[in-house]
């Protein structure tokens, strides 16, 4: 196991070196600069080659790059551009909203899906498993934003029951931090549900149709404990592969329905950064994101084990 | 008072950003020697009172008693010398207007400007209230200042720096032992009161997320509503819509390379087209643009106003455009207008603009970029032929864009030259009015861009904010919020 991963985030080097270089070099190609966007509208483009120089931007890119990956290999993602921050900083204190914010989203689309997925497998064919399928194959059609745009409107606007916008860390109280991220966990949390519906109610589908269900039945045992205990257990590792991907691309950046609802997460940092060509924090941020990603998916990986022991004595 | 605004300005430190952001904010936190007041003369603000020699070439400013920074300490003529150096050293208003000028402390109360040459525009550059703006900080900090900026926020305004999180928020408070000058409050000059206790600039890229968080009562101030907005704010009645000069819609003409390089390709752009349209695509209503045929924009006029040239603004005329362009040798070669999406009003208004040019049977190519794209583009001569901009208004003519030789489209005339050196080295301000209205003479003749005409932005509050002005940017000082 321990040699297992090992392996995993050894080959974690590769990935985050290609990502490395692809990012750099997108970045440092396409035109504009974190000089001009830090001297304003009105800037001349002397006061902008003059600052460039002063922020070491005129190197030829193989040494900017050599001096950035330095730095990042001594654990130092460099300082913000544009913000008098550092990139870790930034990273840090953008991070923190998008995992609350991804939490809650996930707990919203697993309290949805997992009990309609399993009643729809229950009743297959009948009206109930139509209406489920139907509702959830709309809501992976549906962009969030717009259930988004929705509940603002609604809740937001004409009933002014919860804030529309912004966010308060989670020393503000806790109903204070809650009430902002409601909305937009709503609105991440449905849309993502849809595909875990699905996923569930085909995957116990299937285990329900298995012999060892029908003799459990058979002898007796009582549908609650048959359900929840015998098939969802095995039922559960394509779901979890599921939930890896969906929590993975929430912590990754939510990025329009942090927009929307001004959540200053992640998502927001790297569209902020990319209209700041604040190269440093894109990079960083990337960098991060990438790591994050393949850290979840191993996260996961582990979580099959935990789930279905015989996965774990395949691997030793 | 919590205000939406769109971006988050990179610092506070106006003397080395031109970003309106930062002085919309900042300027609650510094003041300037001079300001401007509501009919955009010069005004004193932490200057008593100024003397300009007889040959223009010192001016000797009286600094009021008893004013205090935020950190306690009294303000000196040391401070508004370290101050005024720097900003005159690194600032490319300072750098371009004030070349080789110095301030010199005589004594605590009196700090003198040594000009080179006569400068008439040294006092209006000096009032201005937006980008760039020079403001008085604390020796210290001055001295302690990197190239980015300098290290805390200290003023003598009615508004102290709290705290910022970074794309979250600026938090000010009010500044309990701030020195109000007596007069009575006129433009951004006379008494300045903070009403509220705390300013929180909290930073709401999305102008449709602005919108909803005004009408849940999320904010009590949204500062960029989009046009399309307007209505639905309007139909509340718990708010009020304001309406505030943004910038100029001019058409930047490429005239180192290219059809434009000859005046009369720029006269026929000038004869034809109609600026109604353009305006109404670009602000869609007659309540939120100006047709103003001047170069300074319409809130400026009781300073700047001159009649030369007003027959050749909004010209309308095909016919006379077409002959214009058949002299210019027009074979129907492609024009590239370029604009950038990131402002609603620059990108409209080229669509109008590019279904004007072919009407006059010119064959166009419109390209869009994001902003940071943009600006890198249009320093290449080869990128384009027209760009569309809006430009941000100037505290005096000679700071407009289209004045400088080095900005986009690259205005070459001597003609000019010599008229900035006539204007810019009268010995005072009264003097060079005179060389006013010959500069915007020669602005409809070599015509380096069209006017198209004044744009005007829309901010929206709740009704219980009262007493929200704009100069130069938005004024928080003075506005109450009683629920």
């Amino acid at each position: 196991m321990r040699i297992y991963l090992i392996k995993r985030i050894l080959a974690l080097i590769p990935v985050l070196f290609v990502v490395s270089v692809v990012i750099f070099l997108i970045i440092h190609i396409t035109p504009g600069d974190p000089a001009a966007v830090m001297l304003g509208e009105s800037a001349t483009e002397q006061d902008v080659k003059a600052l460039r120089q002063q922020l070491g931007l005129d190197l030829p890119l193989h040494t900017q790059y050599v001096n950035w990956m330095a730095d990042v290999l001594r654990g130092d993602l460099g300082d913000s551009y544009f913000m008098k921050e550092s990139v870790a900083e930034s990273i840090f204190s953008h991070l923190q909203p998008t995992l609350s914010l991804a939490i809650l989203a996930q707990i919203v689309a697993l309290v949805i899906a997992i009990p309609i997925g399993i009643a729809a497998a229950l009743r297959r064919g009948t009206a109930t498993d139509q209406t489920v399928m139907g509702f959830s194959l709309l809501a992976m059609a549906v962009p969030s934003f717009l259930l988004a745009l929705f509940l603002i409107l609604l809740v937001g606007v004409k009933l002014q029951w919860l804030p529309v916008a912004g966010y308060k860390p989670l020393e503000a109280g806790l109903w204070n931090h809650l009430k902002y991220l409601i909305l937009p966990a709503i609105s991440l949390g449905a849309i993502q549900s849809a595909l875990i519906t699905r996923m569930t109610r085909s995957s116990m589908l299937e285990v329900l149709n298995t012999n060892y269900i029908k003799t459990a039945r058979s002898k007796g045992v009582k549908e609650r404990t048959l359900v929840y205990k015998h098939a969802l257990r095995n039922a559960f590792l394509p779901i979890l592969t599921v939930i890896g991907q969906t929590f993975g691309g929430l912590v990754t950046g939510a990025v329009v329905t942090e927009t929307i609802f001004n959540i200053p997460g992640i998502g927001q940092l790297i569209i902020n950064s990319v209209e700041r060509r604040d190269y440093a924090v894109i990079q960083g941020v990337v960098l991060f994101v990438t790591a994050a990603y393949v850290c979840i998916n191993l996260i996961v990986d582990m979580l099959y084990g935990v789930v279905d022991p015989r996965v774990r004595l395949e691997r030793k | 008072m919590r205000i939406a605004y769109q971006a988050q300005p990179p610092t506070l430190d106006p003397h080395v950003t031109t970003s309106q952001a930062s002085a919309t904010i900042g300027r609650n936190v510094f003041e300037t020697l001079v300001t401007v007041d509501s009919n955009y003369r010069t005004q004193p603000l932490l200057a008593e009172s100024w003397e300009q020699s007889e040959d223009g070439k010192t001016i000797t400013f009286h600094l009021r008693k008893g004013v205090r920074f935020h950190n306690g300490k009294e303000m000196t003529a040391d401070d508004v010398v370290a101050s005024m150096n720097r900003w005159i050293q690194i600032s490319s208003a300072g750098k371009d207007h004030f070349k080789g000028a110095l301030f010199e402390a005589k004594d605590p109360q009196t700090a003198i400007l040594h000009l080179q040459n006569p400068t008439s525009t040294a006092l209006p550059i000096m009032a201005y209230g937006g980008g760039n703006y020079p403001a008085i900080m604390p020796k210290e900090l001055i001295d302690g200042a990197d190239p980015k900026g300098v290290k805390e926020y200290v003023g003598t305004g009615p508004f102290q720096f709290k705290e910022w999180q970074q794309d979250q928020e600026i938090h000010l408070s009010k500044f309990a032992d701030y020195q109000a000058r007596s007069e009575a409050a006129d433009g951004l000059a006379g008494k300045r009161e903070a009403l509220v206790d705390d300013l929180r600039f909290i930073f709401t890229p999305d102008s449709s997320t602005q919108v909803a968080g005004l009408l849940s009562g999320e904010y009590d101030v949204a500062a960029d509503v989009s046009y399309d907005s307007v209505q639905q704010l309007e139909n509340d009645s718990d708010i009020q819509v304001n309406v505030a000069p943004t910038g100029m819609l001019n058409l930047f003409f490429n005239k180192k390379k290219g059809l434009f390089a000859n005046v009369a390709a720029r006269q026929a752009i000038g004869a034809g087209i109609d600026v109604e349209s353009i305006l109404i695509a670009a602000y869609t209503d007659p309540k939120y643009y100006q047709q103003n045929h001047n170069m300074m924009m319409y809130y400026q006029v009781g300073q700047w106003a001159s009649e030369n040239g007003k027959e050749l603004y909004n010209q309308n005329n095909p016919d006379k455009a077409k002959q214009l362009l058949k002299e210019a040798g027009y074979q129907g070669q492609e024009i590239k207008i370029v604009t950038s999406r990131d402002y609603e009003d620059m990108y409209n208004g080229a669509v109008a603009l590019q279904q004007q040019m072919e009407k006059l049977g010119m064959k166009t190519k419109l390209e869009v970029y994001d902003w940071p794209t943009f600006t890198e583009l249009r320093n290449d001569e080869n990128k384009f032929d027209i760009l569309v901009i809006t430009n941000t208004p100037k505290p005096e003519p000679s700071s407009l864009a289209f004045m400088r030789k080095d900005f986009p489209g690259w205005t070459d005339s001597p003609e000019l030259d010599k008229l900035l050196i006539e204007f810019r080295s009268a010995p005072n301000l009264e003097k060079a009015m005179s060389v006013y209205g010959k500069l915007q003479s020669w602005f409809y003749e070599y015509v380096p861009v069209v006017k198209v005409g004044d744009g005007n932005s829309i901010s929206a509050s709740k009704k219980t904010v009262q007493g929200m002005k704009w100069l130069d940017g938005l004024v928080f000082w003075n506005v109450s919020n009683q629920e």
